[in-house]
This record gives structure tokens, C-alpha cells and sequence, in this order.
């Protein structure tokens, strides 16, 4: 098969310059080689692909274009498990928000992703169904949570897939596959559907290969959905028409409390490109810190919000009403037996954190704290926007770790801070994009721009000019 | 030892709103179970809350009527605990700000008048519905996501009968807001009793106890009694209340031990994500106020000052809201306040308790009661017919109207239509204006009897008299 993105295959859709049954005959038998090669599905939703095939018109860029969801997205009829055993089968009754707007314009469901289980994971190695491989280089991990989507994008199967993220697990894939991953701001998009991890940080997002397909299935996602409370009224632009790689007057802060802890020569080079590029368009370029304490302190501030919302979240996965129900002789055995038998145990390790943080005795200390935590840095990244349009940081500090190497042990000093400072984003719900930047070792590394609430063009904007410059968009790879 | 009684109450009520509190199915009941139910009710992964907006209403309508401070700052917290009637884990509710607090009733007892005042009032969503058998449970989701309201009292209550009468009016002030059924036997309102004893004197609490399952308000009062009876035997043998959790067993009268309290469990509460703080808007506040049902006590007020009734008729008719409201519509139709509240009163309860049945069950309408009582004012039928035609309605429904038409029973009053019947009459019985005229009256009465003859009953008795008396003293002068 041929990799296309949505405008181009939207084109020769449209003027019957290629086939649809025919090139998804093609793109399946390519599924077939990928998963074999990545294991980057949960289920392959063939005759769901050809059905919503059945209805293109083909008139708008959407319709008939093929995506991937995330396996955490309720698809009615549909197995969705969240890379879980609890859901291990579970077939909703109910569309995600999200589907129902796909479906709308036209796409076409080719299957769902693998994640890390619930979410809760930064490697996805933690999903039932195995690690997910990096395109790039199968002996590496795709990253997590959302790697099945960033690894079936930067594959070239799909123009795009989507992702959650809750603390960068849209971004760090993204990055790692060398692809474009958006995390948009919280409330741009309904979460109606979305099988939360953490309902004050999770976004929901996607994956591309270029910036303005982005701006097309940022499109079709985004405005109020009255199911989802917390998704805003406001008015949805529109992305694509706005696009502009004139960014002369855009004020960029670089982060360097993060960029200062990058440690290999190669991303560090790159990095510093990536800045004087900046500078070369025309943009306002200048160094900001944040408190270095504050900055040490966005990962535990993250476990503990992340963990505390997890636990409730997931106690509706108690297997009396549908899942992974076990025998007991009462229903508090049922319970028991259905959730120690239902998650892994990491997963256990994080419930376990969550209550310890919520319970009474400890939630002022712990649960209450991590949310005057997470004010502060707030406040203070509130600061540079008084002052810049764009935050602009390395994307991580490393290459795709190999799959034996990768662990979610992030605690270490050379961590810390390089590897959880896109939790940022999470933090106030900015928007924040993760673009490629280049290859180290032959290996993608990105970067990522970060704007006010609600300035997703700002950002779409500063990422394009970056794009145009460095001619990284719509790379894949399809061996390695 | 002499003890005195500490008792507080919580009440939840559950909102007839249209739909539930945090989702979009029907709030019904009676329905087949697990129909009215979506993915939010199921707690199913992916769900969402939103905010009814009648049920903010309603809770806010009970507010006003108990005279709390209302709270514009709409919070919900989630309180997580495991339980098999609890679908997703956790129940959305106000742990830190309730919408109301610091409000009050007014209850008399034993022709005393005590404020019990109330702690908070706050919103949040039912369970389901757990029915057990021998060796099995089943679930009914269709409860699960009703609005209800908790109202919480501090421990003023003293007694069983205090508590009864808090109760009453209670439920009164929910049936007067209009925001709910408030049937304890049919569960819309339950009531939870904490209850301990000291000695007269003391400003110690005791230990307290929980009692639970309580569906009448007379148990309430009962349960309450025995409790405090039971507690004071344990406290003289010098024994220890256990703090623990009671329910009252209706066979026997008792309170038996449901659960004990030790190793309570820690709800973690914590703000819902999902639903942002809300500023009400203070306008919509003041005018949910502003359109309070008239509740009843002022409607008793207004039945004395205004319509003139007595208190004791006032008061029989507020105590059921659906006769209170017939009687205030009834008197949109005909003033004649004394008279609709006597048929009310009168007849129509006396139907009611014979067919045992309320009121909006019959054919009865107030239109149609203000007809009957206007015609009977207007001298168009006597009493008599009216009763007649009372029972008529009742059977088939007619309009009084059409019946009075059907029946012939229009009473003559027009004074010419009279005049010519009644000459009639005296041309025929010299006699009997002789008999008038020797001093003999019950020569009227004979008179009379012969008009009403001739008009099969019709003429108007009393415009029928005063013409009667006006021609026989014109035919004596004649002579």
C-alpha cells in the first residue's frame, strides 16, 4: 500500500483516482504484516471499515479516510478493554462522544490500539495484549500509553489515530515514533466515552504525520457536547483555513529549566536548531525559568492527583454489572475476587497509592497538597504567558528506550525533570504538540510547543513553521 | 436515674423530577426493572454526569421552605465506598458545601411550640435497588441516579413525639413544594434516627445509636421510644451503650442490632472533576423564592384572615395538599369560600371515605364544584337537588349543568313566570285565602305545596314565598 495523508487521500478519493475497496484491501493485508511486526492492535475492526465505507460520499476531506482509536474509546458493539484483563471483554453498549463525531464525518474504524493498561503507563508494556514495537526500530518500545496509535501512524497504515493523554501520553509516543501527537486543551474536546485515568488531566487528542491533517481532525473533535460538562462553549476556528507559517510576531519562552537537563550532545544540538530556526522566522525567542523546586516536584504531584482520581474511577470495575466477574459467596467476595483476579499488579501498586493519598488521615498531607502543588506551578507558568504566546521544550531527553530498558521508574535525578516536565500541560490544560525535530542513532527525537488556554492555532501555527523548515512531515516507517 | 432524650434525624427525599440527577433517564416508578436505565445509571467506564437542573431547583424550593442559607456556589464531591447497589464506586454528593444549612421548623407538641433546627440540606443521586432472596440478589438500576435531598437535624429533638411531629411537618413542607411524593412506606423519604440519652443536667452526649429501615412515621416515633427505654434499662444495670447501627423489627416492636460500628468506614471524599464549581445565578435563586407554592401554614393563614373559615376547618383542609388544592381551585370558579369548604368537608369527603378513594381518582372536578355551589347560591337548585346532582356527577361525569337540564331540575325564579302560576293557584282556592285571612298560616304552607305542584317542584321556594305573601295581601285589601 501507499501511506497518503488525509488531504491527499481525500483527492484521489474524491477525482476516482484510486479505488476505496482496493486500497483497503491493500491497507488490511498491511495490517496483517504490521501486527505481526509491532502488535500495536487490540482488535482489527475489518467489516467495521468496510461498513463505514459503505456510507463515504467522499465530498468532505473526512470521509472515507481510515483511523485508529485508542483502545480506551467506547465503541458500541465493539470490544473495548482498555488493555485491561477487567475488560479483558467487555463490549459497550455506547459510543464515545469522539466515535459518534468520526463516524459523522465519515471515517472509517480500522481497528482499536493497544495501550498501557487503563492508561496508567508511559511504555506500553503493561497492556494485556503485550509490548507495542517502535516502526522505527522494533528492538525499542512505540512508547505509552497511547503507543498502539503513535505505532500504527508512524507505520503508515493511517493518516491518524487518536490517543488520551493524562500526563504526556500522547506527546512521549509521539515523539519517540516521530510523528505529530496534540494534546489540545481540557474541555476543547468531549471526554464522553473516554475511559478516564485521571477526569482533571485526561485529554482527549491525536495523532498525525503532518500539521495539517492535524488541524482537520482537530476539526471534526472539537466544541460542546452536552454529555461531557466540563467541554467548552466556545466557538471551534477553523484550524486549517487559519494555518499560517508566518509566525513574526509570536512570542516563544524556552523553557530552560528543561532544555538546561538534556545530557546527549546529539538532542541537545538539535534542540538548539530547533531554537535558532525560531529565531530565523522572525519570532520573539527568549530564555525563562521556572523554580527548580517546583519543576522537581511535577512528577510526584502527578502520581498522587493521577493515582487518587484513578482509584475512583476505577471503581466501577468491580465486575457486578459487566467484566471480569470471579465467584464469591457474597457480593463484597465478588468484588474482591473480580478486582485482585481483573488488574495487574502495577496497577494494584497505583490503586494502592491513590487511597493512601485520599484517605482521611493522610489527604490533607498528601491529596490536598498535591493540589496546592499543582496550583502553584500553574500560577507560575501563568507568569511566562503574561509575557510569551509559546513554551517551547525538548520533547524528552532520549531516544525510544529498548524494550528491556524501559520501566516507568522516572524518580531517578537524570529524570526528573526532562522526562515528566509535558505533565505541564495537564496541569493547567494547555495545549501542547509534539512535533519531530530530527534523528539521533537513526531514531526520531521531537519537540513541543505549548500555548494559552484555548490558542490551539497558536500552537498549530508555531508548529508548522517549524514543520515547513525542517521537511519531517509525513515520514513513517514501514520496516526497521 | 432520670435521662434526657438526644435525638437527631436525616432525612433523604427523593425528587419527582422528569429525568434523574446526573443523567438523562426517566425518573419513574412501577416501572419493569432495569428499563429506565442508560450507561450513566450502570456506571458503565466512559460515563459522565450532568447536572439536572429541576433537581437544583427543587432542592433549592426546600431551602427556602426550611429558611436555610442558600449556598450559590454549587460543589460536588464524590464519596467512595464498594457496595453492590452502588454502581460506579463512588455516589456524587455535597460533603463540604451542601447547598443549604442553618434552617429551621417550627413544631407544636403538647401546645408547645419548638424550633428544630437544621444542620444542611444537600443533593445527591440514589442507589439501586437490591432485592434479596435465599441464596441470590437481584439488582434493580432503575432507582439508581434519582435525585434525592438529605436534610440532617443538630440533636434538638427530645422525645419520640417531637420527632413524629418534625416528621409531619416535614413531609408537608415537601408535599407543599411540590418537589416530591414523600411516601415513607413506599421509600421517597426515609428516615435515619440518631439517638442517645443523658442524664437531665447533663451537657454531655451519651453514646449514641443508629436506627435504620424505618417506614412510617408512627415507627419512627415507636422505635424512638423503645430505643430510649432500652438504652436507660443498659445505662442503670450500669451497663454501656454500643455504639452501633439498629433496625426497627415491625413484628416485634424492637430495635434489633444490624451492624456495629467499630472500624468505620473512611468515605475519601474529594471534589468531582467532572462537574466544575457553579455560580448559580442570584436572580434565579430569589425567583424560585419569589415562586414558592404557597405553603401550609400560610395557606391556613389565608383560609381564616381571608375567606373567613374556622381554624379547625382551615387546618382539616391543608392536611391533604390534594384537598387544599382542589379548595383553592374550586374558589378560582366561586367565591362562596364558607360553602365549597362545607361540600369539601362534607359531602365530597364523606364520598371519598365511603368509596375509599382521593380525590383526583374521582370524577369530580373544581369547575364542576364550583358550578353545583354557585347554582345553589343563585337559587337555581335547592340543596336537595344539589345533592342529587352531586351524585350523578360522581357516577357519570356530566357537567352539573347538563344534569340540572337532563333532571329539569332548574328551579322557576323569574317573578312573571311566577306571578301567572301562582294567581292560577289562588283563583282556584278561595277557600284557603279566607282560611289566610281568619288567621289560619298553615294556609300558606298548603298554598305553597299547590304552586309546587303545578311546577313539578321547580319554582323557587323563596322568591315563591315573598310573591305568595305579596298577592295574598293584595287580594285581601281588594275585598
Amino acid at each position: 500500500m501507499i501511506t497518503y495523508s488525509i488531504e491527499d487521500l481525500h483527492v484521489l478519493f474524491k477525482n476516482n483516482q484510486i479505488n476505496p475497496k482496493n486500497y483497503y484491501d491493500e491497507l488490511f493485508k498491511e495490517v496483517v504484516f504490521q501486527q505481526k511486526r509491532l502488535n500495536a492492535f487490540v482488535t482489527v475492526t475489518k467489516d467495521k471499515a468496510y461498513e463505514d465505507l459503505k456510507d463515504a460520499h467522499f465530498h468532505s476531506l473526512l470521509s472515507g479516510i481510515p483511523f485508529v482509536l485508542k483502545d480506551n474509546y467506547n465503541t458500541k458493539g465493539i470490544l473495548t478493554t482498555a488493555s485491561s484483563k477487567m475488560l479483558s471483554d467487555y463490549i459497550p453498549v455506547y459510543n464515545a462522544h469522539v466515535v459518534d463525531q468520526l463516524k459523522k464525518a465519515g471515517c472509517c474504524l480500522v481497528g482499536k490500539a493497544s495501550m498501557d493498561e487503563l492508561g496508567m503507563g508511559g511504555t506500553n508494556k503493561t497492556a494485556l495484549t503485550g509490548p507495542v514495537l517502535n516502526p522505527w526500530d522494533s528492538s525499542r518500545i512505540a512508547g505509552g500509553s497511547s503507543g498502539g496509535s503513535a505505532a500504527v501512524v508512524a507505520s503508515g497504515l493511517v493518516p491518524f489515530a487518536l490517543g488520551s493523554d493524562t500526563g504526556d501520553s500522547i506527546r512521549k509516543p509521539a515523539g519517540f515514533c516521530g510523528i505529530v501527537g496534540f494534546k489540545p486543551t481540557w474541555g476543547r474536546i468531549s471526554r464522553y466515552g473516554l475511559i478516564p485515568y485521571a477526569s482533571s488531566l485526561d485529554t482527549v487528542g491525536a495523532f498525525t504525520r503532518n500539521i495539517r491533517d492535524m488541524c482537520i481532525v482537530m476539526e471534526a473533535m472539537a466544541g460542546r457536547d452536552d454529555r461531557d460538562m466540563t467541554s467548552s462553549m466556545r466557538e471551534v476556528p477553523c484550524y486549517l483555513n487559519n494555518l499560517t507559517d508566518d509566525i513574526s510576531d509570536l512570542k516563544i519562552a524556552v523553557l530552560t529549566s528543561v532544555s538546561d537537563e538534556i545530557r546527549n550532545p546529539d538532542i541537545l544540538s538539535n534542540f538548539q536548531f530547533v531554537v535558532k530556526t525560531y529565531k530565523k522566522l522572525g519570532a520573539t525567542v527568549e530564555n525563562v525559568t521556572m523554580p527548580v523546586e517546583l519543576m522537581r516536584s511535577i512528577l510526584p504531584t502527578y502520581t498522587i492527583i493521577a493515582n487518587s482520581e484513578a482509584t475512583s474511577n476505577h471503581s466501577c470495575l468491580d465486575g457486578i454489572k459487566y467484566g471480569n466477574r470471579q465467584d464469591g459467596e457474597t457480593p463484597d467476595e465478588i468484588m474482591i475476587h473480580s478486582r485482585t483476579d481483573g488488574f495487574s499488579d502495577h496497577i494494584k501498586r497505583r490503586f494502592i497509592l491513590g487511597n493512601l493519598a485520599l484517605a482521611s488521615e493522610n489527604q490533607e498531607r498528601m491529596f490536598r497538597k498535591a493540589q496546592k502543588v499543582r496550583r502553584l506551578i500553574v500560577e507560575e507558568l501563568n507568569k511566562i504567558y503574561e509575557d510569551y504566546d509559546i513554551i517551547l521544550t525538548p520533547n524528552s531527553g532520549s531516544v525510544a528506550p529498548l524494550l528491556e530498558d524501559a520501566n516507568d521508574d522516572r524518580l531517578n535525578d537524570e529524570y526528573i525533570i526532562l522526562e515528566n516536565h509535558l505533565c505541564l500541560g495537564n496541569f493547567a490544560g494547555t495545549p501542547s504538540l509534539t512535533l519531530p525535530s530530527g534523528f539521533v542513532d537513526g531514531m526520531p527525537i521531537a519537540v513541543n510547543v505549548m500555548g494559552r488556554l484555548f490558542e490551539e492555532q497558536t500552537v498549530l501555527n508555531c508548529a508548522y513553521a517549524l514543520e515547513k523548515v525542517l521537511g519531517l512531515a509525513n515520514q513513517y516507517s514501514r520496516e526497521g | 436515674m432520670n435521662y434526657e432524650q438526644v435525638i437527631g434525624l436525616e432525612v433523604h427525599c427523593e425528587l419527582k423530577t422528569h429525568s434523574k440527577m446526573f443523567s438523562s433517564s426517566a425518573v419513574t416508578f412501577g416501572q419493569k426493572p432495569n428499563t429506565m436505565i442508560n450507561e450513566v445509571d450502570l456506571g458503565m467506564p466512559g460515563n459522565m454526569p450532568v447536572l439536572n437542573k429541576r433537581g437544583v431547583e427543587y432542592a433549592i424550593r426546600v431551602c427556602h421552605a426550611l429558611h436555610m442559607d442558600i449556598d450559590e456556589l454549587l460543589c460536588f464531591d464524590r464519596k467512595n465506598y464498594y457496595y453492590a447497589d452502588l454502581p460506579k464506586g463512588f455516589q456524587i454528593t455535597q460533603n463540604q458545601r451542601p447547598i443549604g444549612r442553618n434552617g429551621y421548623i417550627d413544631i407544636d407538641v403538647d401546645g408547645e411550640r419548638k424550633r428544630i433546627e437544621i444542620e444542611r440540606l444537600h443533593m445527591e443521586e440514589d442507589t439501586c435497588k437490591q432485592f434479596h432472596f435465599h441464596d441470590f440478589s437481584l439488582l434493580d438500576y432503575n432507582r439508581a441516579g434519582i435525585p434525592l435531598i438529605e436534610i440532617v437535624t443538630r440533636p434538638h429533638i427530645r422525645s419520640g413525639k417531637q420527632a413524629a411531629a418534625y416528621l409531619e411537618k416535614l413531609r408537608q413542607i415537601l408535599l407543599y413544594t411540590d418537589v416530591s411524593d414523600a411516601k415513607m412506606e413506599e421509600g421517597s423519604m426515609r428516615c435515619d434516627v440518631n439517638i442517645s440519652i443523658r442524664p437531665f443536667g447533663s451537657d454531655k452526649f451519651g453514646i449514641r445509636t443508629e436506627i435504620k429501615n424505618l417506614n412510617s412515621i408512627s415507627n419512627v416515633q415507636k422505635a424512638i421510644e423503645y430505643e430510649a427505654l432500652r438504652q436507660e434499662k443498659v445505662l442503670d444495670k450500669g451497663g454501656e451503650v454500643l455504639q452501633e447501627t439498629r433496625r426497627f423489627d415491625e413484628t416485634c416492636k424492637k430495635t434489633v442490632v444490624m451492624r456495629a460500628k467499630g472500624g468505620a468506614v473512611d468515605y475519601k471524599y474529594y471534589t468531582e472533576p467532572n462537574i466544575l464549581p457553579i455560580r448559580l445565578d442570584h436572580n434565579w435563586v430569589i425567583k424560585i423564592k419569589e415562586d414558592l407554592p404557597m405553603l401550609a401554614d400560610e395557606r391556613v393563614e389565608k383560609y381564616i384572615h381571608e375567606y373567613g373559615l374556622s381554624s379547625t376547618n382551615a387546618h382539616i383542609l391543608v392536611a391533604s395538599k390534594e384537598i387544599s388544592d382542589f379548595y383553592e381551585e374550586t374558589i378560582q370558579y366561586c367565591h362562596e369560600y364558607q360553602l365549597v369548604c362545607n361540600w369539601l368537608l362534607g359531602d365530597v369527603q364523606a364520598y371519598l371515605n365511603k368509596n375509599d378513594m382521593t380525590i383526583n381518582e374521582t370524577k369530580l372536578t373544581p369547575q364542576y364544584l364550583g358550578k353545583i355551589v354557585q347554582f345553589i347560591q343563585d337559587n337555581i337548585i335547592s340543596s336537595k337537588q344539589a345533592k342529587k346532582v352531586f351524585d350523578e356527577l360522581m357516577v357519570t361525569g356530566k357537567d352539573p349543568e347538563i344534569i340540572i337540564e337532563e333532571k329539569g331540575m332548574k328551579q322557576i325564579s323569574d317573578p312573571s313566570m311566577l306571578l301567572s302560576i301562582i294567581n292560577e293557584v289562588l283563583d282556584t282556592n278561595e277557600q284557603s285565602i279566607q282560611d289566610y285571612k281568619a288567621g289560619k298560616d298553615r294556609a300558606i304552607g298548603y298554598l305553597v305545596g299547590q304552586i309546587m305542584k303545578k311546577t313539578r317542584g321547580q319554582a323557587n321556594p323563596k322568591v315563591t314565598n315573598q310573591l305568595l305573601m305579596k298577592l295574598l295581601k293584595e287580594r285581601i285589601s281588594d275585598e
